[in-house]
């Protein structure tokens, strides 16, 4: 009964596994976002306080000023913080719903295919991301764990032991996996602008993504 | 074990929906499409509420008026207090008691509205006692007392804040929907008007640090201060700016001299409170008001 229970989930892997892999990515790039939110509130400022200046400089562009006024820059900062993770979203999780297993050999001989066939450095920047935010969206995920055993069951040891499998079981199991699509999905396009674009959009992403990392 | 991996790997797969599900942007997204497509009531949190810890959400509540003044020590009291539904003397010993026995005022909110347990348990896993970092080591099902400890904290943050010029000066124009002197039509005029000869001294309304230091054709020279928990203030037409970007100042330092310059009708300080990025009526978190009067500078 139990293998029969264990073949019936096996035959449905197709469909979790890629669901899985993208809210893992998506869960890791919402933390980078939250965690550089107040830094791009700062960034949004700056830029407004420059346009601002300049706008008033001339009475045509001088109504400029107004578009994004005080009262509008925090909801803006935040806009674009939530642009700039959907975005990045779209760019690293969504890939991984093309998620297609086959054996775990067959996958490492074609990553390291897929590795060599990586010529420039800007389309090395996906994959890359894509690690990262995974380690970060795993990160995420077990502390979720950890906090919901320990005020629900309030064993310390077990929740931190419950933590600690759940990491690295995702690191193992999801991880590599999330990394392999992402080379897979990189290898096939081919337009260098698509690649300066997801590199603007992912390098701070990578970077929030290690600082979200506890 | 190979054979119990489909199993393993289902409940981590699990997990990752459930987090996302409730964790993140894209999840709120689903879960508001879902409910508008079964037409039922969606429990996600606005969009950009997902930022912060859930700690950025703009009051719900409007705080009753103010019997006496708040002596700052008590702000926080109040601001929990008007969260709530609590008279301030209920709520000051409690917190006072709680920010004995877990370190911090942000720490004691958290208790009060999560429960002693949550807070403590955050405390020992969370990088800072800052409630957003308190917020991140909670699981998602806490984001409801969270963003309620939020409010009070944002709140005690607006009961606290002192005021940016002498009292006696008097408000010219105050918080609300008016005719634009200017502009014509109706808007709302996000902050009061402080009669304010040329040259009188801002004081910061908190301690805090300066967001932005900067002049524009609008605004004129600006001084933006944000004080932390979702508070910031803004002091607009300044003849000179004092501080610079980035500059920590404490409650009551000197940071601009008042003014005349960009969008104005005449000399006067625009003093503006923002909760959670909205703008709000710096006058009702205060029992010591200064005089309303019109026809002054705009």
């Amino acid at each position: 009964m139990q293998l029969d229970f264990t073949g019936r989930v096996a035959r449905a892997r197709w469909v979790f596994v890629p669901l899985g892999l993208c809210a893992l990515a998506a869960v890791g790039a919402h933390a980078a976002a939250d965690v550089v939110g107040d830094r791009v509130l700062w960034l949004v400022d700056g830029v407004d306080a420059f346009f601002d200046a300049l706008w008033s400089k001339w009475s045509l562009t001088a109504p400029l000023v107004d578009l994004v006024g005080l009262t509008q820059r925090t909801w803006f900062a935040r806009a674009v913080a939530l642009a700039w993770e959907l975005a990045a979203d779209a760019l690293v999780a969504v890939p991984l719903l093309g998620y297609d297993e086959r054996d775990a050999a067959r996958e490492w001989g074609m990553a390291r295919d897929l590795l060599r066939r990586i010529r420039s450095p800007l389309r090395a920047v996906p994959p890359l991301a894509t690690l990262l935010v995974s380690v970060a969206g795993a990160c995420s995920v077990a502390r979720m764990v950890q906090g919901s055993v320990q005020l629900a069951l309030h064993l310390g040891w077990f929740s931190w032991l419950l933590r600690t499998a759940v990491l690295l079981a995702m690191l193992i199991l999801l991880t590599p996996r999330a990394v392999f699509r992402s080379l897979e999905h990189t290898a096939g396009r081919r337009r260098a602008a698509f690649s300066v674009l997801a590199a603007v959009l992912l390098i701070p992403l990578m970077v929030a993504a290690v600082l979200s990392y506890r | 074990m190979k054979a119990r991996l489909p199993l393993i790997e289902l409940l981590l797969s699990g997990l990752c929906l459930w987090a996302a599900w409730y964790y993140t942007p894209a999840g709120a997204l689903v879960r508001t499409a879902g409910a508008w497509f079964f037409r039922t009531r969606s429990t996600a949190r606005p969009l950009l509420a997902y930022f912060g810890a859930g700690t950025l959400v703009p009051p719900r509540v409007q705080p009753p008026p103010l019997a006496g003044p708040v002596p700052p020590q008590q702000a926080l009291a109040y601001g929990a207090g008007a969260v709530l539904g609590w008279n301030h003397t209920e709520t000051a010993p409690r917190l006072r008691a709680l920010a004995q026995k877990l370190g911090s005022d942000d720490a004691a909110t958290l208790a009060l509205f999560c429960g002693e347990e949550s807070a403590r348990y955050a405390v020992d896993e969370a990088a800072s006692q800052r409630l957003e970092d308190l917020a991140r080591a909670l699981p998602p099902h806490s984001e409801a007392c969270v963003a309620r400890a939020a409010q009070a904290m944002m709140l005690g943050g607006a009961y606290a804040l002192g005021w940016p010029v002498n009292e006696t000066i008097r408000v010219t124009s105050p918080f609300g929907v008016r005719e634009h002197p200017i502009l014509g039509g109706s808007r709302l005029h996000a902050g009061v008007d402080l009669g304010a000869a040329p040259g009188t001294s801002v004081r910061a309304a908190a301690a805090g640090v300066v967001r932005r230091a900067s002049s524009d054709g609008v605004n004129g020279r600006i001084v933006v201060l944000d004080h932390g928990r979702g508070v910031s203030t803004m002091y607009c037409h300044n003849d000179s700016v004092l501080v610079r970007d980035g500059q920590r100042v404490e409650k009551g330092q000197v940071i601009a001299r008042s003014g005349n310059t960009g969008r104005t009708t005449g000399p006067h300080l625009h003093y503006q409170l923002d909760l959670a990025g909205q703008p709000a009526d710096p006058l009702r978190y205060r029992a010591e008001r200064p005089r309303v009067g019109a026809g002054g500078a705009d």
